[in-house]
C-alpha cells in the first residue's frame, strides 16, 4: 500500500525528463536551424518515440507474463503426474527485477524495521529516523552538478558555444538566406517602382480589411482623418497621391510625420491591396472629414474611377 | 533526577497571526480577482487611478505573499518555536509589536500602493518609510525568536528551526540589499544602483523573496506539522541536513535565471541557469523528506484532510521546483519568459504549496488551540476538492496562454513578415483563457469561504486556551555529548548555525554583484546615451507610478522574432541612468524601449485617453487623468540632485534651470499636439506631457538621427 503511489509517481519522473529535454533541445536547434541533428529528428517523432517505447514495454510484460504462465502450467502439469514440485516455492516468491531495481533506487528501510535506523531525537514528540539518502537523489543531485560544470566550462571558459550575440546573428542570417530562397522562388514581386493599382473588387474588399484593423486609428473609419493622420479621400497629399507614393508611404513610413513603416508588418502584396483601396476612396466625401492637409494632386483630377488612376500610371 | 519546570505555551499571539492569515488571505485573493478580471475586462479598472491594474498588481503580490503568506509563516512559528524549543516565546511584549507592526504595514502598504508611492521593484515595491518599518519589525521578530531560542530547554535545534533561522538572516540580507535608497520626499526614493545593476540586484532580491520567503519558512513548518499531522517519524535525518545546506546555498545564485537573454552579461545568465539546475535536487530533498515521512500513513491520507492538503501543498512543492529550474533553461526561458507560463508556474507554488500547507496547517491548529474538533471534516474535504479544482482551473489556462502567445509572437510568414505583427492579436486570442483563469481563481476563493466557515464553526463549539501548560526538564540537566553525528554539533550552537547560514547565502550574491558592479566591461558605456530631461525624467516617474511596467517590458531580447518587432535589441549601456530599471518580466502589452519616434504625440495621447481609439480591442485601462492632472513640479530639484549624487551628470546648479528646460520642451509637445488639432485648456502643464515626453525619448539614444529623423 505504502509504496505503491511512489512506485507510479517515481516510474513517470525519467519519462518527464526525457521529454522535457527534448523539448529543450528543440528550442534550441530553432535557434540555430542550420542544425538538424537527432535530437531534432527524435522531437519531431516524439508521438512515434512514445509509442514505440510503450509497445517495447507491452511486449516485454506480455512475455514476462506468458513465461510465468508456462511455468505455473508446468508445475501443475508436474503436480498431476504425482511429481514432486521443487521449484515451486523458489518461482513463486521470485520478485520481478523492477521490484528490485525500484529498492535499489529508494534504498528504504521497510516500515517494519524502521526502529534499526531510529534516532533517539525527539522534538515535541517527533522522531527522526536516518534512512540514507535516496540513491536516485544522490545520483540526480550528482548528475546536475555534472551537467552546471560542463555547461558553465562549454560556453564561459572553454567559449565553444554560442553566446547570445553570436545566436542572434546566426538567426538572422539563416532567416536571411531562407527570406532570400523564398521570395527567388515568387514571380511578380510588387515593390514602390513597379507596384500598380488593383481594380478586382475582392482584392479592394481585403485592402479595406486590413486598412479597417491596421489604419482607422490615425486616418478614421473611411479615411476621413482624425486628431493624428490626414484625410485620405480628398486630392490633397502629404507625401504624393500616385499609387507609387502611396505604396512608398505606407513601406517606409514617414517617421518625423508619425507615419509608421509597415513593411515589417504587411506583405508586399497587402501593402498593394490597402494602397489601391485607399485611392479607391477617392472623392467619396465622408463625414468629418478633416480639413486638406499638403499639395493638390494632379494627376489624380479625373476621380470618377479608381481603375482609371491606375491606367494612368501605364 | 532531573528537575521539572512548568511553564504557558503563549497560543494567544498564535491565534492572532492565524485570524490575520485568514483575513489578508481573503483581501489579497479578492484583490488578484479584481486583477484577474481587469485582465479580459477593462470596464473593471472603474476608471479610477487608484484601482487600475498596474496599482491593483503589485497590491496582490504583496498582499499575499507578506499579509496572507507572511502572518502563515508566523502562526506556524510562533506555534512551532515554542513547542519545539519546550519554552514560552521569549517576550509577550514583543510578540505583541510583532503582531501589531506587522500588520501597520500590511495597511499602510494596502494605502500607499494604490495612490502609485511605488519603488518599482518587485516584491519590494513598498517606498522608504515603510522599508525601515519592515526592517525594524523583522528585527523585532528576530530578536523574540533569537531569545526564545536561547532560553530554550530543549538542546538541540529541530530542523524546522534551522530553516526558521536561515529565513530570518537571509531575509535581513535581502531586504537591506534591494532597498538601497536614497530619498528625494517623504514617498519617493530613487535605488542606488542603476540599469542592469538594478536588476541584478533586484532579482537576487526577487527570487530570493521566493526562496526565503515562500519555501524555506514553509519547509520548515512542513518539517513541523506533517509529522505531526501523521504521527510519523520523519523519514531521514541526514537528507534534512544535506538538502537544507545544500538548498540555501545554491538557492542565492539563482537570481539571474530571471534575466536571461536580457543584457545581463551573458556568464551571470549561465550561473543563474547552472544553479537553478542543480537546485532541483536539494528542493526534491524537502519533497521526498515530506512525503516519506507519511509511509504508513497514507491509509489516513484517505481520511484526513489535514493530510490530504499537505500532500497536495508537498506535491505542488516538487512540480514547481522542477519546472522552475526547467523555465531556467535559456533555450526553455526564450519560449516562456513574458508570457503568462510564468504566471501559471508561480501559482502553482503559491495555491498549491503556500495555499495548501496554510490551509492543512490551519485545520490542524484550530481544533487544538480551541481544545474541540474540527466542525466539520467533509466540508473540509469539500475545499480541499474545490481548492484543487481551483488550482487546475487557474493553471491550465495560463499555461495554454503562454504557450499559444509566445508562439504567435515568433510565427513568421516565408516572407519574413511576422504572421501576428500587431501585438494585440496575440493578446485577444488568449482572452478567454483569461477568463477562465479568473473563474479559476473565483473557485479557490470560494474553497477559502467554505474553510473560515467551518473555522468560525470550530472555534464556536471549543473553548481557546490561551496558555498551554507545559512541563520540561530545565536547561540545567544538559549534558556534554559525545555526537553521534557530526552535525550535531552545530545544532546545540544556534549563533554559529546562524553564521554559518549567513555565509552560506552571502557566497552567491557576492560572487554575482560585485563583478557586476565593480568591473565596468560588463556595463559597456554608449557615448550616445544621455541622462534623461527633466520633463523625461517626470514623465518617468509617473511610468513607475502608473505601474506600466507590470504590463510593458523595456528590454528586447536578442532575437528575429523580437528585433523585427520591436527594432534592435536592448543594450546594457542604455541603462544607466535607469533609476530605477523598468525592464519589466511579463508581456501584457507590447515591449516599449524603442517605442520612442514610433508614433506621433497625438497618438499617445489619444491612446492614454482610450487605449481602444488607436487600438481597437485594447485591454489597457484609460488613463483619463493624466490628461487633466497638472505635473508636479516641485519635485524637480530634489529629484536632480538626489540622481547627481548617485552619478548622474547633471551639471553644477543645473537643479537650478531644471524647471525651466522642463516647461520649455513641454511647450514644444504641447505645439506640436495643437498642430494636430488637440485643443486642451493648459494642456502644456498636464501630466499627459511628461509622460509623452518619456516615451517618445525611450530607446532612441543609440538610434543615428538620420534614422529617428528619415
Amino acid at each position: 500500500m505504502t509504496s505503491k503511489y511512489y512506485k507510479y509517481t517515481l516510474s513517470l519522473i525519467p519519462l518527464l525528463f526525457l521529454t522535457f529535454n527534448l523539448l529543450a533541445n528543440e528550442s534550441e536547434t530553432v535557434a540555430k536551424t542550420s542544425e538538424a541533428g537527432i535530437l531534432d529528428w527524435a522531437m519531431h517523432n516524439i508521438i512515434a518515440l512514445l509509442v514505440a517505447a510503450v509497445i517495447v514495454m507491452a511486449i516485454g510484460t506480455l512475455f514476462y507474463f506468458n513465461n510465468m504462465l508456462l511455468q505455473l502450467q508446468k508445475i501443475r502439469l508436474l503436480q498431476e503426474h504425482g511429481i514432486e514440485v521443487i521449484e515451486e516455492v523458489k518461482l513463486m516468491s521470485k520478485e520481478p527485477w523492477w521490484k528490485g531495481f525500484y529498492k535499489k533506487l529508494t534504498n528504504a528501510v521497510p516500515i517494519e524495521k524502521e526502529e534499526e535506523v531510529m534516532t533517539d531525537h525527539s522534538y515535541d514528540g517527533i522522531r527522526e529516523l536516518d534512512n540514507v539518502l535516496p540513491p536516485w537523489w544522490v545520483a540526480m543531485f550528482y548528475g546536475c552538478i555534472v551537467y552546471a560544470v560542463f555547461y558553465f566550462g562549454y560556453y564561459h571558459v572553454f567559449d565553444y558555444g554560442l553566446s547570445s550575440r553570436e545566436e542572434y546573428e546566426v538567426a538572422m542570417k539563416d532567416a536571411e538566406v531562407a527570406i532570400k530562397a523564398h521570395l527567388a522562388s515568387q514571380t511578380d514581386l510588387v515593390d514602390e517602382t513597379n507596384v500598380e493599382m488593383l481594380a478586382d473588387e475582392t482584392e479592394i474588399a481585403i485592402g479595406q480589411s486590413i486598412f479597417q484593423t491596421q489604419c482607422t486609428p490615425c486616418h478614421g473609419q473611411v479615411g476621413e482623418g482624425n486628431s493624428i493622420g490626414p484625410n485620405l479621400t480628398d486630392e490633397y497629399w502629404l507625401h504624393g497621391g500616385d499609387i507609387k507614393d502611396v505604396f512608398r508611404t505606407i513601406k517606409y513610413g514617414v517617421p518625423e510625420k508619425g507615419m509608421i513603416s509597415w513593411k515589417a508588418q504587411l506583405r508586399a502584396s497587402d501593402m498593394q491591396r490597402v494602397a489601391s483601396y485607399i485611392l479607391s476612396l477617392q472623392g467619396t466625401n465622408p463625414p468629418n472629414a478633416k480639413a486638406p492637409q499638403g499639395d493638390r494632386w494632379e494627376a489624380t483630377m479625373q476621380k470618377d474611377s479608381s481603375a482609371t488612376i491606375g491606367m494612368n500610371q501605364q | 533526577m532531573s528537575q521539572v519546570e512548568q511553564f504557558y505555551y503563549d497560543n494567544a499571539i498564535v491565534k492572532k497571526f492565524a485570524y490575520a492569515t485568514t483575513l489578508w488571505g481573503v483581501v489579497g485573493m479578492l484583490v488578484g480577482l479584481l486583477a484577474a478580471f481587469q485582465l479580459f475586462l477593462p470596464e473593471a479598472n472603474f476608471g479610477i487611478a487608484e484601482t487600475t491594474f498596474g496599482r491593483i498588481r503589485p497590491l496582490h503580490t504583496n498582499a499575499v505573499i507578506f499579509a496572507f503568506v507572511g502572518n502563515g509563516i508566523f502562526t506556524g512559528v510562533y506555534y512551532s518555536l515554542q513547542r519545539l524549543l519546550k519554552s514560552r516565546m521569549y517576550s509577550d511584549f514583543l510578540s505583541a509589536f510583532h503582531f501589531w507592526g506587522w500588520q501597520a504595514i500590511i495597511v499602510a502598504a494596502a494605502i500607499t500602493l494604490p495612490l502609485g508611492y511605488t519603488s518599482s521593484h518587485e516584491y519590494a515595491e513598498l517606498e522608504w518609510p515603510i522599508d525601515i518599518a519592515i526592517a525594524l519589525v523583522w528585527v523585532v521578530f528576530g530578536i523574540n525568536m533569537f531569545g526564545t531560542i536561547l532560553k530554550r530547554r530543549e538542546q538541540h535545534l529541530y530542523v524546522a528551526i534551522w530553516f526558521y533561522i536561515a529565513t530570518w538572516v537571509t531575509v535581513t540580507v535581502l531586504h537591506l540589499g534591494n532597498n538601497l535608497e536614497v530619498p528625494v520626499d517623504l514617498w519617493k526614493s530613487y535605488p542606488v544602483f542603476s540599469g542592469v545593476q538594478d536588476a541584478l540586484v533586484q532579482w537576487w532580491y526577487g527570487h530570493n523573496a521566493v526562496a526565503f520567503f515562500l519555501t524555506t519558512p514553509y519547509l520548515g513548518l512542513m518539517y513541523y506539522f506533517i509529522p505531526k499531522a501523521a504521527n510519523r517519524p520523519v523519514y531521514s535525518y541526514r537528507l534534512s541536513i544535506i538538502h537544507f545546506w545544500a538548498l540555501i546555498f545554491i538557492y542565492i545564485w539563482a537570481g539571474p535565471h530571471h534575466l536571461l537573454y536580457t543584457s545581463l552579461p551573458d556568464w551571470a545568465q549561465s550561473l543563474g541557469m547552472v544553479f537553478s539546475i542543480m537546485l532541483i535536487a536539494p528542493s526534491w530533498g524537502g519533497m521526498l523528506n515530506g512525503l516519506l515521512t507519511l509511509r504508513g500513513a497514507w491509509d489516513r491520507v484517505r481520511t484526513d484532510p489535514v493530510l490530504k492538503f499537505m500532500v497536495v501543498a508537498v506535491t505542488a512543492y516538487g512540480m514547481s521546483t522542477l519546472e522552475g529550474p526547467i523555465l531556467s533553461i535559456k533555450s526553455v526561458n526564450a519560449i516562456s519568459h513574458y508570457t503568462d507560463w510564468t504566471v501559471a508556474h508561480v501559482h502553482i507554488g503559491t495555491l498549491g504549496w503556500n495555499g495548501f500547507l496554510t490551509f492543512g496547517m490551519l485545520y490542524w491548529l484550530f481544533p487544538k488551540m480551541f481544545n474541540t474538533k474540527l466542525y466539520s471534516t467533509r466540508l473540509a474535504d469539500a475545499h480541499f476538492w474545490i481548492g484543487t479544482m481551483g488550482i487546475l482551473f487557474y493553471a491550465i489556462p495560463l499555461y495554454w496562454a503562454g504557450w499559444t502567445q509566445s508562439l504567435m509572437w515568433q510565427e513568421f510568414l516565408p516572407e519574413g513578415i511576422l504572421k501576428y505583427s500587431n501585438f494585440l492579436e496575440t493578446v485577444t486570442q488568449i482572452l478567454p483563457m483569461y477568463a477562465l483563469r479568473a473563474v479559476g481563481g473565483s473557485i479557490y476563493l470560494i474553497g477559502v469561504f467554505v474553510m473560515i466557515y467551518n473555522l468560525a464553526k470550530t472555534v464556536k463549539s471549543g473553548q481557546f486556551v490561551a496558555n498551554e501548560a507545559a512541563e520540561a526538564p530545565a536547561k540545567t540537566t544538559w549534558t556534554s555529548h559525545k555526537d553521534t553525528y557530526w552535525h550535531r554539533w552545530i545544532e546545540r550552537r544556534p549563533v554559529q548555525l546562524l553564521v554559518a547560514s549567513l555565509i552560506a547565502v552571502l557566497i552567491g550574491g557576492l560572487v554575482e554583484i560585485f563583478p557586476m558592479v565593480l568591473v565596468d566591461e560588463n556595463v559597456p558605456r554608449i557615448e550616445s546615451v544621455k541622462p534623461y530631461t527633466p520633463l523625461e525624467l517626470q514623465g518617468r516617474d509617473l511610468y513607475i507610478r502608473e505601474g506600466c511596467v507590470g504590463c510593458h517590458s523595456q528590454m528586447i531580447r536578442p532575437f528575429r522574432s523580437e528585433t523585427e518587432r520591436y527594432g534592435e535589441y536592448s543594450k546594457s549601456g542604455e541603462f544607466i541612468y535607469d533609476r530605477p530599471f523598468l525592464w519589466g518580466s511579463k508581456r501584457t502589452g507590447p515591449d516599449l524601449h524603442r517605442v520612442g519616434g514610433k508614433y506621433p504625440d497625438s497618438w499617445h495621447y489619444n491612446h492614454m485617453d482610450d487605449p481602444t481609439s488607436t487600438s481597437p480591442g485594447s485591454i489597457m485601462p484609460p488613463y483619463p487623468w493624466l490628461l487633466t492632472d497638472d505635473l508636479d513640479t516641485t519635485s524637480t530639484v530634489a529629484k536632480i540632485n538626489v540622481l547627481r549624487k548617485l552619478g548622474t551628470p547633471y551639471e553644477a546648479g543645473y537643479e537650478t534651470i531644471a524647471n525651466d528646460d522642463l516647461q520649455y520642451q513641454a511647450n514644444q509637445i504641447a505645439k506640436r499636439l495643437k498642430g494636430d488639432g488637440i485643443e486642451q485648456e493648459g494642456l502644456e502643464r498636464k501630466e499627459i506631457i511628461a509622460i509623452i515626453a518619456y516615451l517618445q525619448r525611450l530607446g532612441t539614444d543609440i538610434r543615428p538621427k538620420a534614422e529617428i529623423l528619415k
